[in-house]
């Protein structure tokens, strides 16, 4: 039987005792738990928890602009920004039955903690199928006129994706964020031979004349036999390379985490190489035997390559943050985007800016121009800025960046 | 923040150079590093535990005297913390200053390993020595685990190695709990023995379980190398307490040959009865004030 007894019966201290008597300690004890609280939640909190490993990728298909980002993978109308209906057979815009409402085409991948996540363009493998690579580890195809994943469980890839498939007739092209390239047959994914790097590449490889030049983030740039996966030869370039290099006259230009752009030959020897002040991440432009690249403190520069080496026309601190896309050049502007939220149109002559438009959100995806055609029915060339905003997902400007958005995209 | 950070992943980028591009050893010694950049701070913690320890059969003496005047107690406290010099957030306050050092460390880990693109990104213009850039990227994986990562717990069961995760948590718990032990002084069991029971000394002992359990909890949401870092930390600690302390001990046994009476640590009381001996350095085992006040020593009172 439960008997009750005073608190002197017991030997507690009497009420005002415990309330006085121990105060400090509380305190102390409350303050320790409360400092180790403030801890977890400020370390999630500083750190964002678990942030975008990257980011969106923007490109065309059939006459639309296909944005891939995170879970989401849409169609947006280039014209006004709208997203794209899904049309049947007959051509009629399709609905659903629920709602009533049209069906746009976009893929919203779910999966609780963990979902499938997209930062990469689709390749058109076969009529009316797309192969999207997931963040993920999986190759997943989806059907292009209804936008539905045949397959959320895909073919599995040893290794998370993050930059472009890259397809040359009945093989695909993989690159692996943690190491390695592989070479897939189209019509089954089944492998066809696997290249070995040390570290990842996060850059698409350059096909050329059946010769495969391979960027990685061991710090070398291979060239391999695309048909066999063989090693033709391999350069050191003393920083690891998260960027495709670009084909100019016979030479391969790239810039890299060692602070340096190179120019290389394509039997694999430096010919000239620059020294910028930091890493050099987007793949350079060139114009008119000028190469324009940045880095990631905001520093643009102007080369002239026409002579021997590169000679510096101009470099500039444009941007407070990092310019990591690459530049564009749009007539005689040079258009560059950084995290500090900026887009920039300078001068090509003299780097001098010449309008900045603010996205409200870091600019880390590559841009993308586009112009008038047969298939892009657009009354006027367009710049495309991707941002990592809350706000907005996607800007269109009109390419001389001498008015505001043409549209936005919300996120 | 982004000095502390950028020099934090300098400085663990610098040490993966030097320790032959191992990751773990890296955290180790930057670990330690910190460790000792913040003795001072870790010095003043105990001191002023021990010294709030010290003083606790006064403060019950006071809480007893004044139960009906909390304003009254109030004051008569902090004129007692003032009259030893004891400040008593001084136990908390060496841990508010390393809370951004601690962050800091969490973030720094992160980006030094950076095992993503947007991560990589983040670590651009951090490193602040010219040439460390070529050892970028830096190995994240030891023991088939990613660094940058919480330890992965669908996989135990899958292989031997695949336990590490398990061992990793039992090591962050076992380690905090033995530091906590250790680095807390020995309560004395019902100082003002009226029978009642220490509740002081319950909240110590709940707080030792609970911050192991806490820090097990942190393994599990963040990344292994942090967890790495909990672990080295929580050993120096010990060992610093351990030499700390035997050098007091060593301390008070030499002053022992000496007369003294007291004082508690920290400043010396202001008030006090004045003795030629005890303007040597002093102490005693279990020394009692002119008032009874329990005391310990390292400088001994001055004469007024």
């Amino acid at each position: 039987m439960i008997q009750f007894r005073n608190r002197d019966e017991l030997g507690l201290p009497d009420q005002g005792q415990r309330r006085h008597g121990l105060t400090g300690m509380r305190f102390r004890f409350a303050g320790i738990m409360t400092l180790f609280a403030v801890l977890a939640l400020t370390l999630t909190a500083c750190t964002g928890g678990p942030t975008e490993p990257n980011w969106s990728d923007i490109s065309l298909m059939d006459g639309n602009i296909l944005l891939t980002f995170s879970t989401v993978m849409l169609q947006l109308d280039p014209v006004d920004g709208s997203q794209v209906n899904l049309y049947d057979a007959n051509g009629n815009v399709r609905t659903d039955p629920s709602t009533n409402t049209a069906r746009r085409w976009e893929i919203a991948a779910s999966g609780g903690s963990s979902p499938t996540r997209f930062y990469t363009t689709p390749l058109n493998v076969a009529d009316n199928l797309l192969l999207a690579a997931s963040y993920d580890r999986k190759l997943i195809e989806i059907e292009q006129d209804t936008a539905r994943v045949i397959d959320i469980n895909g073919t599995a890839i040893p290794g998370h994706m993050v930059a472009d498939l890259l397809r040359d007739g009945d093989v695909l092209y993989v690159p692996l964020a943690e190491k390695d390239l592989l070479a897939l047959t189209v019509d089954g994914y089944s492998q066809l031979w696997r290249f070995s790097t040390t570290r990842g590449v996060w850059a698409t490889p350059l096909l050329l004349d059946g010769v495969l030049y391979v960027t990685s983030m061991d710090h070398f740039m291979y060239a391999v036999n695309a048909e066999t996966g063989e090693e033709l030869w391999r350069i050191d370039l003393q920083g690891a390379i998260a960027s495709t290099p670009l084909l100019y006259n016979g030479s391969l230009f790239v810039g890299n985490f060692a602070r340096k752009l190179f120019e290389i030959s394509l039997d694999g020897v430096i010919i000239a190489e620059y020294d910028t002040a930091d890493w050099v991440w987007g793949t350079p432009v060139i114009a008119d035997d000028v190469l324009y690249a940045a880095d990631l403190v905001g520093n643009v520069y102007a080369l002239d390559i026409s002579g021997e080496g590169f000679s510096e026309l101009w470099r500039r601190q444009i941007a407070s943050r990092a310019i990591r896309p690459s530049p564009i050049v749009y007539e005689d502007r040079l258009v560059v985007a950084s995290r500090d939220h900026y887009v920039y149109w300078l001068d090509r002559e003299t780097g001098e800016v010449i309008v900045r438009h603010d996205v409200r959100g870091e600019v880390l995806a590559e841009m993308l121009l586009i112009e008038p055609s047969e298939t892009l029915i657009i009354g006027e060339p367009l710049l495309l800025v991707s941002t990592m905003s809350r706000e907005n997902l996607l800007f269109a400007f009109q390419a001389d960046g001498n008015s505001e958005p043409r549209w936005k995209y919300p996120r | 923040m982004d000095i502390i950070l950028n020099i934090f992943v300098t400085l663990l980028t610098f040490l993966y150079r030097v320790f032959g591009h191992d990751m773990v050893l890296s955290i180790a010694v930057f670990t330690i590093l910190v460790r000792l950049l913040t003795l001072p701070l870790t010095i003043q913690q105990q001191r002023s535990t021990r010294a709030m320890q010290k003083l606790q059969p006064e403060l019950k003496k006071l809480q007893e005297k004044y139960k009906n005047d909390r304003e009254k107690l109030s004051q008569e406290q902090m004129a007692m913390y003032r009259e030893y010099g004891i400040n008593p957030l001084g136990g908390c306050l060496p841990l508010l200053i390393q809370f951004p050092i601690f962050i800091a460390l969490y973030s720094a880990i992160n980006m030094a390993l950076a095992a993503t693109p947007t991560q990589m990104l983040d670590t651009g213009g951090r490193l602040l020595i010219p040439g460390l850039d070529s050892v970028i990227p830096l190995n994240n994986l030891w023991l088939g685990m990613d660094l940058t990562q919480p330890p992965d717990m669908s996989i135990i069961g899958t292989s031997i190695t695949s336990f590490i995760p398990i061992v990793l948590i039992i090591l962050v718990g076992a380690t905090t709990w033995l530091q906590f032990k250790v680095t807390m002084p020995k309560q004395q069991p019902n100082a003002n023995s009226d029978g009642k029971p220490d509740q002081a000394q319950a909240m110590s002992q709940s707080m030792g379980t609970i911050m192991p359990i806490m820090y097990m909890f942190f393994t599990l949401s963040f990344s292994v190398g942090l967890s790495i870092y909990f672990i080295v930390s929580n050993l120096v600690g010990i060992v610093q307490f351990s030499l700390i302390n035997r050098m007091r001990l060593k301390d008070a046994a030499s002053a022992d040959a000496g007369t003294s009476l007291m004082t508690v640590e920290g400043k010396t009381p202001k008030i006090r009865p004045a003795s030629e001996s005890a303007k040597k350095n002093s102490a005693v085992a279990n020394p009692k004030g002119p008032s009874g006040r329990a005391v310990t020593n390292k400088s001994a009172p001055k004469a007024k």
